[in-house]
């Protein structure tokens, strides 16, 4: 795939390179990428790739361009608020650089589609702020034998890898399984806007790496950034043998949704949102569900539900008579993942239907009561 | 032994937000034991009811990854807490 003079004209810099060349430039043009969740790492990801001239860049995002997202989601501006972000990506992209092609699919990437999807790539960047999609994509990669690059943020902290098919581990080696609760994303826990600026640049330079050939790529190693500290911490992290998807005897062997893969709690938690608890809070039919804080004694002397009582998660073992059997005790916390804990810890013990306040009283403040001080 | 404890973003509620602390113990069990008597419930996001390190966390002295609890620290280590990430 030759360049033409206003490729050479565009892309001088990389020719002036020798490790890059008019060879590597014409291994960008020919490459097709895919940015799975354009947000705060997809934007920059996606802005330096489409600046490298990598010659066909999709961009895969459901969502809506929000005014909080320009915080650090630089892909958009002002004018872009309530628009696709697949959409208004594409077009900013097709503005930066029109020698590309740029594919916007704007979906949600399930089990039925991301096969269908994935297979008119040749590299996955996932930048996705849900837990269960980054396993959905792993998955996917691994099955389908595309390389992915990685990477995920909170708050001053974030982390990047790189997997190549036959080679090193991938991310399900790393985390073989997303917790119960999940994680707090970007909207619970909140995070620096040049954070993901910092991991999505890390992302598009193994990208091109990859895509060229050159350099040493990030497999095997799980490299960390703490924004506050400014420290890159490097880990090594080897393929397991009884990796669920690239093992030896994977058991996962198509894309499955998250719903569909087994759980080690067993029987269901009930998920409650924020708006759904104060429903039955002031539902005055239903009984008084049983709020459960399990946040430290400090957390709760700064702010809590009415009714509440305060079990730290840690002592939650031994003190879980406290909670009658019968009672179907909603556990709360800061942000959804402590009180998750506290679910599958109770679930064991035998307690019946547990539920979890998902996104904890930070999405209780953000729903229902901004006048509640969530420590 | 005296080492230190890097403790992974979504934890640091339970230090104060505290990125790292100092702790004694010659295994990581006894490490995360002796962190747990300042921290009560962090080591429960760790390590679940069966002693084992959750699937979403990752252990790692120095640079090595320790699978087990019964890993050796040594005076000087750093001991690291690493966990899955969601926020993109």
């Amino acid at each position: 795939m030759t360049l033409t003079a206003s490729e050479r004209a565009r892309y001088q810099r990389h020719l002036a390179l020798t490790e890059i060349g008019a060879a590597g430039q014409e291994k960008l043009k020919a490459a097709r990428v895919l940015v799975v969740g354009v947000g705060g790492l997809g934007s920059p990801a996606a802005l330096y790739l489409a600046a490298a001239g990598c010659g066909t860049l999709g961009l895969l995002d459901c969502d809506r361009v929000e005014l909080s997202n320009l915080q650090r989601q630089v892909l958009f501006d002002s004018s872009g608020i309530a628009r696709s972000k697949a959409e208004a990506g594409r077009e900013r992209l097709a503005s930066l650089n029109p020698e590309i092609r740029v594919l916007a699919h704007a979906l949600e990437l399930k089990a039925a589609n991301v096969c269908a999807v994935f297979e008119d790539y040749d590299l996955v960047l996932d930048g996705t702020d849900r837990l269960s999609t980054r396993y959905l994509v792993n998955d996917a990669c691994v099955i389908l034998g595309l390389p992915l690059v990685s990477a995920a943020i909170h708050r001053f902290e974030g982390q990047v890898m790189t997997y190549v098919p036959g080679g090193g581990p991938c991310y399900r080696c790393v985390f073989p399984q997303a917790p119960e609760g999940g994680v707090a994303n970007c909207a619970q826990a909140g995070v620096l806007g040049v954070l993901p600026g910092v991991l999505g640049t890390l992302q598009a330079t193994e990208a091109i790496k990859l895509i060229t050939g050159v350099g040493e790529p990030l497999t095997g190693r799980l490299l960390t950034y703490d924004a506050l500290e400014m420290r890159f911490h490097e880990f090594r992290v080897a393929r397991r043998p009884d990796c669920a998807v690239c093992g030896d005897a994977p058991t996962i062997t198509e894309p499955r949704d998250p719903a569909a893969l087994p759980t080690a709690a067993g029987p269901a938690v009930r998920r409650l949102t924020a708006a759904a608890l104060h429903e039955l809070l002031r539902d005055a039919r239903a009984p008084a569900p049983r709020l459960v804080d399990v946040r430290e004694v400090y957390e709760f002397s700064a702010g809590h539900l009415d009714g509440s009582i305060n079990i730290p998660l840690g002592e939650l073992p031994e003190r879980l008579a406290e909670i009658a059997p019968h009672e179907a005790p909603v556990f709360i916390c800061r942000s959804g993942g402590r009180s998750l804990a506290a679910c599958e810890l109770a679930l064991r013990a035998g307690v019946a239907a547990p539920a979890n306040l998902d996104g904890g009283l930070l999405a209780w403040a953000a729903e229902v009561d901004p006048e509640l001080n969530v420590a | 032994m005296s080492c230190t404890v890097r403790i992974a973003s979504p934890l640091r509620s339970y230090t104060a937000g505290a990125a790292t602390l100092a702790a004694r113990g010659s295994t990581l069990a006894e490490v995360l034991a002796n962190l747990e008597q300042r921290c009560p419930g962090i080591r429960f996001r760790m390590i679940d009811e069966h002693d084992r390190i959750r699937p979403h966390m990752r252990l790692f002295v120095n640079t090595s990854e320790a699978r087990e609890l019964s890993a050796a620290v040594r005076e000087g280590d750093t001991v690291h807490v690493i966990c899955a990430l969601s926020g993109g």
